[in-house]
């Protein structure tokens, strides 16, 4: 296997607020290969888009705190550099587009001055000329029509698709080598989704990019993502190549997110949701966080006491956390039926 | 933006000729404005007839309004109630600069300090800076401005008298020979600089809460997030993209600030016995001269729709989806 180009170890982040600590990310850890996708999936909460905000220093210290745990990028650790050298990293190697392009864009400055910006930022030597016909044509790349006019207006005159089509042009405006999707699509509406996808694909070609994608999607995980970090309660429960996910999940809460999705080709009268709610993460419930919403634990003492590791239950390197994994091989489940059928959501 | 400052233009003209009415009427319907005249032995029936005359005072309100306002149009509010030889005009014209001048320097520093309060304060919340910062506003609110006046002027007093140093002059607007040019506009930044500070107290209080406030809302924004993750120096952060938006509010504020200080800052320049708006207001009120009383009213609403309409150039300006073309 390929060095990887992050790599995240044990990595805990905390928020202090009035009713307590929150252990948004405990102990998370994971790789991601240069030009593969990883999708990091879960519930709102879960974690996910705040373990990579926190590596980039985005997160507001105070409240937020990174307890332990390291990112290298490259080699080096993002967590021990200093805010100069990760202020040059971020928007440079290492892009975010965020969830909301609805308020993700200045609204008193023209987008390509946005994007523009962004480009000078990293490179000293591009003229204001120059960095304004490198905005034109990376608006032209992700699809925004009429670029040289688009350039000198304001986002209230974008609509949200290609605000989100804006948001993808900055955050390859400096090839990056790392491209942090956060939820890219979640404020789009349907039939834009499937265009601002295509985008996101064009992007990654464009800047073979490794890509992380923050998503509650199933869907678009099967989609775009070559391997998937499933998270609940702050910590990873799953991880594996997406084939395996969908045809094998080994967690009884992937297990669960899968059945939750209406399928297509059978007439459904109820979803089946998870049942119960997503944990405090002031105070998780002891031993395995999900037990009380599990249909595997059933009163298993175990699943109250002991914390499952992460262990390999499985070919390549399937990592799942509970003590039971075992019996979900050849568990009924709507989608072990018929795998990766009907994920799309 | 032409069409839009024009259009913004043209919709305060309706807004003086409404606040005319309600002038003239309130002023008119709250008494005789010759009661205390036709209480003086001294004022001959004939005098009084013709004051009466002159300004049509015996005729319906309505034709007293419209004789008014055409004076007040065509002849720039034309002569008090009760001294016929003079001009409301020339008053005007002398005390108006005055005020200007008090109120721009006191505010342009006002903004300035009070913007750079409040955005330091914002941006090292909860810091020593940012407690010191709110105590000294909280202070600032609180402290009555006649008594900061005082205190202000027998501090620069004792200064004169114990080491006949002459910093800042403790009233009036000049000495009496300032010589010309440049040492005439020293000479009168020398007798503005108290009243100026006393003023900028206030303002500076107001505007760094009103600054923090809305800095702090920003900040968190996800469009400033979108700044740092695009890698841009924390300064470009804060001044360029956080800044420009919370600025809004603070336009709003100070440009009612303006307006309402135009009327005059009252008993500050009593105090400092500036011949401003505000002594001259309080002089026709002493001298019970309905008329002057109506053009000063006159001019303070329009100072306060003029520097609306300041703010609300300064909107478009900011905020590319307030204007309208």
């Amino acid at each position: 296997m390929p060095e990887p180009i992050l790599s995240i170890r044990d990595l805990v982040v905390e928020f202090a607020t009035e009713d307590g600590v929150v252990h948004a990310v405990d102990g998370v850890t994971y790789d991601v290969f240069p030009g593969e996708t990883l999708g990091i999936v879960g519930e709102s909460g879960s974690g996910k888009s705040v373990s990579q905000l926190a590596i980039l220093g985005l997160i507001p210290q105070p409240p937020g705190r990174i307890l332990r745990g390291e990112a290298e990028f490259e080699g080096k650790d993002l967590l021990k550099m200093s805010k100069k050298d990760l202020r040059r990293l971020r928007g440079g190697q290492v892009a975010m587009v965020f969830q909301d392009p609805m308020t993700s864009l200045n609204p008193v400055l023209k987008i390509g001055h946005q994007i523009a910006e962004a480009i000078q930022a990293h490179q000293d030597d591009v003229g204001d000329k120059a960095a304004k016909a490198r905005t034109i044509a990376l608006l032209e790349l992700v699809g925004v029509p009429n670029p040289d006019r688009r350039y000198d207006q304001y986002p209230h005159e974008f609509s949200g698709g290609m605000r989100q089509r804006a948001m993808i042009a900055m955050a390859i405006a400096n090839d990056p080598k790392l491209l942090i999707a956060d939820e890219p699509t979640t404020a789009l509406d349907v039939t834009i989704q499937a265009q601002i996808l295509e985008t996101l694909k064009t992007a990654q070609e464009e800047s073979h990019a490794a890509t992380i994608l923050i998503t509650h999607d199933l869907g678009l995980i099967a989609e775009l993502a070559d391997r998937v970090v499933v998270m609940y309660a702050g910590k990873v429960v799953e991880l594996t190549d997406v084939q395996t996910l969908f045809a094998a999940p080994r967690h009884p809460y992937t297990v669960g997110l899968m059945d939750s999705l209406p399928r297509l080709t059978v007439d459904e009268e109820w979803l089946r949701p998870i049942p119960g709610q997503p944990p405090s993460l002031i105070s998780r419930p002891p031993g395995c966080a999900f037990h009380p919403r599990c249909f595997l634990s059933q009163g298993r003492t175990r699943c109250r006491t002991e914390e499952p590791p992460l262990r390999v239950i499985g070919p390549d390197g399937h990592l799942s956390a509970c003590h039971f994994a075992e019996e979900l091989v050849g568990q009924s489940s709507k989608l072990i039926d018929e795998p990766v059928a009907g994920a799309s959501s | 933006m032409v069409t839009y400052i024009v259009r913004r233009f043209l919709y305060s003209i309706p807004v003086l000729f409404a606040a005319s009415v309600l002038i003239f009427f309130s002023v008119t319907v709250a008494g005789d404005p010759l009661a205390t005249l036709k209480q003086n032995p001294l004022a001959s029936k004939q005098t009084i007839h013709n004051i009466e005359k002159r300004n049509h005072l015996n005729d319906p309100i309505t034709t007293q309004y419209a004789y008014w306002l055409k004076e007040a149009v065509t002849n720039k509010f034309g002569s008090p109630l009760l001294q016929p030889g003079t001009k409301i005009w020339d008053d005007l014209k002398r005390v108006i600069p005055h005020t200007l001048q008090l109120v721009v320097l006191a505010e342009v520093l006002a903004l300035l300090v009070g913007i750079s309060i409040g955005v330091y304060s914002a941006i090292r919340q909860y810091s020593i800076f940012d407690y010191a910062a709110t105590t000294f506003s909280f202070l600032g609110f609180a402290m009555p401005v006649f008594w900061l006046a005082l205190m202000l002027q027998i501090l620069f007093t004792n200064i004169f008298i114990k080491w006949h140093v002459r910093i800042f002059y403790t009233s009036g607007l000049s000495s009496q020979n300032p010589g010309g040019g440049i040492h005439f506009w020293i000479d009168r930044l020398q007798h503005l600089a108290i009243p100026a500070m006393t003023l900028m107290l206030l303002s500076i209080a107001q505007y760094s809460r009103f600054m923090r406030a809305s800095m702090l809302e920003v900040v968190n924004s996800d469009y400033v997030r979108t700044a740092r993750a695009k890698g841009l120096p924390e300064r470009k952060v804060t001044l360029k993209h956080a800044l420009r938006n919370a600025l809004i509010p603070v336009v709003t504020v100070s440009a009612l600030n303006f307006g309402a200080l135009i009327g005059g800052a009252v008993i500050t320049e009593s105090i400092f016995q500036l011949d401003g708006m505000g002594p001259y207001f309080l002089g026709a009120l002493f001298n019970q001269d309905a008329y002057v009383v109506m053009a000063w009213l006159m001019v303070t609403a329009t100072a306060v729709v003029a520097f609306n309409l300041i703010a609300d150039v300064l909107y478009g300006y900011i905020d590319p989806r307030i204007r309208y073309d």
